[in-house]
């Protein structure tokens, strides 16, 4: 093994049964044929069995994080407990050097009846961390968590937030060689999350990252390499702006985003159309809205929400400027901007509730599209300021 | 199972198909060996976890390891009272006996069904985080010493109200206990994956321990004749309770074949059942 290669996974498939009956007996003869010293015969499917994971390779040096994306059951996590070691692949090898911290659940090894001191000891020492290096990173581990007045209390009465808080930062401080981290990071509030992404960029140059994930942002933010697996497979392996792009493409043909516009009965023939569709990186998009009223309403929220195979990218929110709605014929244009976005294909989801909030007036779930062409790039979570109605 | 290799600085781990059987059945016991000693503090965190766990939200606590046995004790005293059954004939007062007996046993009932569980109680923790689920195992089965140790404190209270005078080889327990905790332990490793797989185990366990209790004189005397009498013979359970129970209350163990046999067994069993365990831990850990 090359001297900075952290992982190494080589060929590796794992099979899974399909029927519970089936999958207990295929266990116990497994156990079995192990016991008295015969091979599992791993490389054949039986009945009812499937390759959940299929060929996957890939090496990881220190240093550098890799993303795993792809539609639910692709595969991700399976590929995490593999390198974790929980299970054991069925063809192939995976080699690994050094210690290894797996966040595939923060908090799965907190004892509710257990006190937070307690829980951190007890956690440390299933993630393997000594009772010496426990003591020492102590302090450090409550500090990080935020949870110091409820050190002593029982892990039950703990807020969600604050158990995974706790879960994170014990994860995050046994100092592992390799790290594998699966969509941990979404929980959390916003500060915490900037915490976490602050501290796994400490321990990133002596370690090797794999990332799971359904967030693109954090995948694009700091991944440069990413496996896109679909049904097992790789179905790409390069660089994380293609990834995203491959991954996208995927869930467009895996099915259409839901369509549907919803209105208030006094609001007929709605129609929400993009103008501009072919809108350059830094442009103003122009969204025009037209409609019938039957009264005047007085309206409260108006978002307008741009979201990219259905996952949520960013909002504006133009409640100021659109106040009212006169009874006849409505024509608004909208403009927002500058959509400072990643490039790539882009919905439109329009919303206005009335003025009490109670009833929604207009709810057009992805009524239209753009797309956005410029640099290719990270793009963030990004609140794209209205300009005007006009 | 892991291959592992110290390097100049870093562990090295490869994760194959089968690949504990290409290493040899003697490096096995090495690697089993490193294992246990390697997560030592992690053992001892598991098992105070499950006593906090157990008795934390309790007021008496630790003290219902005394109840059991009071009970058992109780209902046969007074079966026997009423002529519904005899205890046969023993030489020392009959609660001493019992409750002595009883501690004995439940190290291997206790600790049977707290280790058969463990596996399938930690099911979420055991498929999202790698640890020894040796450890885990292990200290499910210390519950059970917890336990001895209240009941042996019952039983000098016992000592005291009878005004019996025990032997001085009443130190000598903790090594006389050693043949049942390891029959215990190896049986409990087996059962755990077992359940793990099947949930009958589980289900079945504690109907079948009630039973062996009343197959073997624990709570009354070596009978001397009929079925009962072969099968003591022959039941390795009755020789781990009985002469660890003999040497405190006379001196002398009157069945030492017998003790000595059954100690044999239980080193075979633990042993041969820990392999097992080894080998076949992450085959459970997919399907539990």
């Amino acid at each position: 093994m090359k001297n900075d290669i952290a992982i190494k996974v080589e060929n590796v498939s794992k099979k899974y049964c399909k029927t519970l009956k089936r999958s207990m007996l295929y266990g116990i003869s497994d156990i079995s044929r192990n016991l008295i010293g015969l091979g599992s015969r791993p490389g054949m499917l039986r009945r009812d069995e499937f390759w959940g994971v299929d060929d996957i390779s890939f090496e990881l040096e220190k240093g550098q994080v890799l993303g795993l994306i792809g539609p639910n059951g692709a595969g991700k996590t399976t590929v995490l407990k593999l390198m974790n070691g929980i299970f054991w692949p069925d063809k192939g090898r995976i080699t690994l050097k050094g210690r290894i911290g797996a966040l595939i659940e923060v908090g799965a090894g907190f004892h509710p009846m257990l006190t937070g001191r307690e829980n951190i000891y007890l956690n440390a020492s299933i993630l393997g961390m000594t009772k010496k290096e426990t003591d020492r990173k102590f302090d450090e581990i409550v500090e990080f968590s935020g949870i110091a007045d409820f050190l002593d209390t029982p892990v039950k009465f703990y807020s969600s937030g604050m158990f995974v808080r706790l879960g994170f930062s014990v994860a995050v401080h046994s100092e592992p060689d390799i790290l594998l981290v699966d969509e941990v990071l979404a929980v959390g509030d916003s500060a915490f999350r900037a915490k976490c992404y602050k501290r796994i960029g400490e321990i990133l140059p002596g370690s090797a990252v794999v990332l799971v994930s359904h967030n693109m942002v954090n995948i694009s933010r700091l991944c440069e390499n990413t496996i896109v697996l679909e049904g097992g497979r790789a179905v790409f392996h390069g660089e994380t702006d293609l990834a995203i792009d491959r991954y996208h493409s995927l869930l467009k043909t895996a099915g259409e985003e839901p369509r549907g516009i919803f209105t208030c009965p006094s609001m007929n023939s709605f129609s929400c159309r993009v103008l501009n569709r072919d809108v350059n990186y830094g442009d103003n998009l122009k969204i025009e809205l037209s409609f019938d009223s039957s009264e005047d309403i007085r309206t409260g929220l108006c978002l307008m929400a741009v979201s990219e195979a259905d996952v949520y990218v960013g909002q504006t929110d133009f409640s100021e400027a659109f106040k009212e709605i006169k009874r006849g014929k409505n024509r608004f244009i909208l403009e927002a901007g500058p959509a400072c976005l990643r490039k790539g294909e882009y919905e439109v989801t329009i919303t206005v509730l009335d003025v009490s909030k109670k009833q929604t007036i207009v709810h057009a779930v992805n009524c239209d599209e753009f797309v956005l062409r410029g640099p290719r790039g990270y793009g963030v979570e990004y609140q794209i300021p209205y300009i005007k109605i006009y | 199972m892991t291959r592992e290799r110290r390097t100049m600085e870093e562990r090295i781990v490869t994760y194959e198909p089968d690949n504990s059987l290409k290493s040899g059945y003697l490096s096995i016991f090495a690697e089993i060996f490193r294992e246990l000693a390697r997560n030592r503090w992690l053992t001892y965190q598991l098992f105070k976890r499950n006593f906090l766990a157990l008795y934390k939200q309790s007021f008496i606590g630790v003290f219902w390891a005394v109840i059991l046995p009071l009970i058992s004790v109780g209902t046969f005293i007074i079966l026997n009272r009423s002529g519904i059954f005899s205890l046969g004939h023993m030489k020392v007062p009959y609660a001493i006996y019992a409750v002595l007996g009883l501690a004995f046993w439940q190290i291997f009932a206790t600790g049977i069904l707290a280790s058969a569980n463990s596996l399938v109680q930690a099911g979420p923790m055991i498929t999202k985080i790698n640890f020894s689920k040796k450890s885990l195992v292990i200290a499910s089965a210390g519950q059970a010493l917890i336990s001895f140790a209240v009941q042996i404190i019952l039983v000098l209270v016992l000592f005291v109200l009878y005004r019996f005078v025990p032997d001085v080889r009443i130190l000598l327990i903790p090594l006389m206990i050693v043949p049942i905790v390891l029959l215990t332990l190896g049986l409990g490793l087996i059962l755990s994956l077992l359940n793990g797989v099947f949930r009958d185990i589980g289900n079945a366990l504690s109907m079948v321990i009630t039973f062996f209790m009343f197959l073997t004189p624990v709570l009354y005397a070596e009978p001397s004749a009929g079925v009962l009498a072969v099968i003591t013979r022959y039941n390795p359970l009755y020789y781990l309770v009985a002469a660890p129970r003999e040497l405190v209350l006379t001196g002398a163990v009157v069945h030492w074949k017998g003790f000595l046999a059954s100690s044999i067994f239980s080193l075979a069993v633990f042993t041969a059942c820990i392999l097992a365990f080894h080998l076949t831990e992450t085959r459970v850990a997919e399907r539990i």
